[in-house]
């Protein structure tokens, strides 16, 4: 039995990226943690994970260590397939790509999430953020969308200010088809402290997983929403001395995400 | 066809009415905010096809075909063979009452939003169809802020895929591309695309209207004289938009004999008839990446988002003022800045960071 060890909250958040991907499948990957997660998995239980890049790279080997993001060179070594975003999307469009990874300012109870402002109008924001990117068409068609997001009230919200990255819309059965989307929407929703799914049923959030030292009542009380509870609500897993090891010796190795400190508000 | 349709969005949508109404409007008077399908076909048709020795300054090139009032559609991919050596060179002539269009793009668009602020008699912009525009790690774009929270741009907001979708249209001389993407989202009703039920399926379906820009703007690893252009690593949206668009002015690293074009055809990403202005321009992406050649330059851009947050801040121009007169004004070509803003030592640094991708120019 191995003595407990210290976590981080990135490194929490990037070792639970990896555990919920499966092996054999494909992952479209957005800026850092997403691409740690992967890199992770791909060492351990899912050898055969393969990443894609929006900038068009798809399979590649990251022997020259963790791109600093999606359009990095280095995303591209060795890949077995390079062109541009139109392939990159319409692979996913076509059904290639198993999971979205993203991220947003915003989310709220059915999983959509907005990257667009906060505040204001849209023709008049008061913060406006850089924009949809790959997130809104990788929700969209990804056939299941992981999103990461650091917990705070002011980010899990009753309604978002602008979707930007469907989810399951207001929560209506056919929200998705309606809207034209092929993917099957939201799957996890992975922060620090807690790790999310869906409830079939409603579609709303509901808590799968807390860290150990928390409780499901401390992580609603994070939540501007109502969490659906997962019947068997249990404790996150918490990566061994070995998966850290791999953290920042094999991913993330001049710590420029997991070594990022979480602001408290 | 039945158009006018709409997801649940109508339903749940957070977005004003007032503000709905705007972009219902801007949809239902649709524009081409820049020349039409028809107008891009016609200069198309109008160019001299021949193989002919494009070879030019990116100065002439700029001055023969950077105009008051375009479209302009910039390539690269955030700081990827982003296209830098020519946005400096627009910045540096002056252009104003511009469209800009692009996926996802840092520094360049900063480059003309931070122009546009300390001079803006010089150069401004006043709409904007984008995707994405900020430093991804470092942060978001505090000029993209300021410009926005003053109503000092219009903004068209689509998809990574959605902007390639309609470069895409624009380069097959189609007027749009129906996606998969946008619908059910806030962009559904804000932006100037139209969900439609599919004639075929019966599936609502988003259209993308084409963009066909005036000018595209682009970086690419090699080309030869004519135009026929070589890419390595991501090709980014770059193809697509050197074919959408009216005239191409393209940098590119290397220029390469056309014997070597001709010997491996399958790697010429672009044509030599989309392609107006060849200017060799070796670091022609800087502080951004060139696949094969050089790696980022991260100090830069901490460097001018720095300027652009300090404004943000102060809303003091005076050193976003010294950093163009320094950078731009005061220097006579793109060697001459990168001269002088980056040591020798870096420049072999960054070709070092590449790792030798491997490429093939021969």
């Amino acid at each position: 039995m191995a003595a407990p060890v210290e976590v981080s909250p990135f490194e929490m958040i990037a070792y639970t990226g990896s555990r919920v991907l499966e092996d054999n499948s494909v992952v479209f990957v957005g800026t850092g943690l997403p691409i740690i997660a992967a890199m992770h998995a791909q060492l351990t239980h899912a050898p055969n994970v393969n990443m894609i890049f929006e900038a068009g790279s798809f399979a590649s080997i990251l022997e020259q260590g963790m791109p600093m993001s999606v359009g990095d060179t280095r995303a591209f070594r060795k890949a077995c397939f390079a062109k541009g975003l139109c392939a990159a999307f319409e692979l996913t469009q076509r059904g290639y790509a198993d999971y979205a990874f993203i991220g947003g300012a915003q989310v709220d109870q059915f999983g959509n999430i907005c990257s667009t402002y906060e505040g204001g109008t849209y023709l008049k924001p008061r913060v406006r953020f850089p924009g949809s990117g790959g997130a809104g068409a990788m929700a969209a068609n990804c056939e299941k969308t992981i999103a990461i997001m650091a917990l705070e009230k002011r980010r899990f919200v009753k309604k978002v200010d602008f979707i930007t990255s469907v989810g399951f819309g207001d929560g209506s059965p056919d929200y998705r088809e309606k809207a034209g989307v092929l993917g099957s929407g939201p799957y996890r929703v992975i922060t620090n402290v807690a790790l999310f799914g869906f409830c079939p049923d409603t579609r709303r959030m509901m808590l799968l997983e807390y860290l150990p030292g928390k409780s499901p009542e401390a992580i609603q009380e994070m939540v501007d929403f109502e969490l659906v509870m997962a019947p068997d609500v249990k404790e996150m897993a918490l990566p061994t001395e070995e998966d850290l090891h791999l953290l920042h010796t094999k991913c993330d190795t001049a710590g420029l995400f997991l070594k990022r400190k979480v602001v408290e508000k | 066809m039945e158009t006018g349709v709409n997801s649940k969005i109508v339903e749940t949508t957070q977005v004003s009415k007032e503000v709905l109404d705007i972009c219902a409007a801007r949809k239902k008077n649709f524009e081409f905010w820049g020349p039409t399908p028809r107008e891009a076909r016609a200069a198309a048709v109008a160019k001299k096809k021949g193989l002919i020795d494009k070879r030019t300054t990116i100065k002439e090139a700029v001055d023969k075909y950077i105009k008051d009032g375009i479209n302009i559609g910039i390539g690269g991919f955030v700081n990827t063979r982003v296209p830098t050596a020519i946005t400096w060179n627009i910045v540096k002539k002056g252009a104003k009452d511009l469209t800009l269009s692009f996926q996802s793009i840092s520094l360049c668009v900063e480059w003309f939003a931070g122009a546009m602020i300390a001079f803006p008699d010089m150069v401004n912009f006043k709409r904007v169809e984008l995707s994405w525009w900020g430093y991804e790690i470092i942060g978001i774009s505090p000029l993209l802020r300021h410009l926005t929270a003053n109503e000092m741009i219009e903004l068209d907001d689509y998809t990574n895929y959605g902007m390639s979708a309609r470069f895409k249209a624009g380069a097959m001389g189609v007027p749009f591309l129906p996606t998969r993407c946008h619908g059910g989202s806030d962009m559904e009703l804000v932006n100037r695309g139209a969900m439609i039920k599919c004639p075929f399926s019966g599936d609502n379906t988003y259209l993308v209207p084409a963009s066909n820009p005036d000018v595209g703007i682009i970086h690419t690893s090699a080309a030869d004289m004519y135009g026929n252009a070589r890419i390595f690593g991501a090709l980014c949206t770059c193809p697509e938009i050197a074919q959408a668009a009216c005239h191409t002015i393209m940098s590119t690293e290397v220029v390469i004999p056309n014997d070597s074009i001709r010997q491996y055809p399958n790697l010429t990403e672009i044509p030599f008839p989309v392609v107006d202005a060849v200017c060799e321009q070796q670091f022609g992406g800087w502080p951004g990446a060139v696949y094969g050649m050089y790696w980022f330059d991260m100090e830069h851009f901490l460097q001018f988002r720095s300027l652009g947050n300090e404004f943000k801040q102060t809303g003091n121009t005076d050193k976003l003022k010294k950093y163009y007169e320094d950078y731009f004004f005061n220097c006579d070509t793109w060697d001459d800045f990168v001269a002088k803003i980056v040591p020798h030592k870096k420049l072999i640094e960054m070709r070092k960071n590449d790792g030798q991708q491997p490429i093939i120019l021969t």
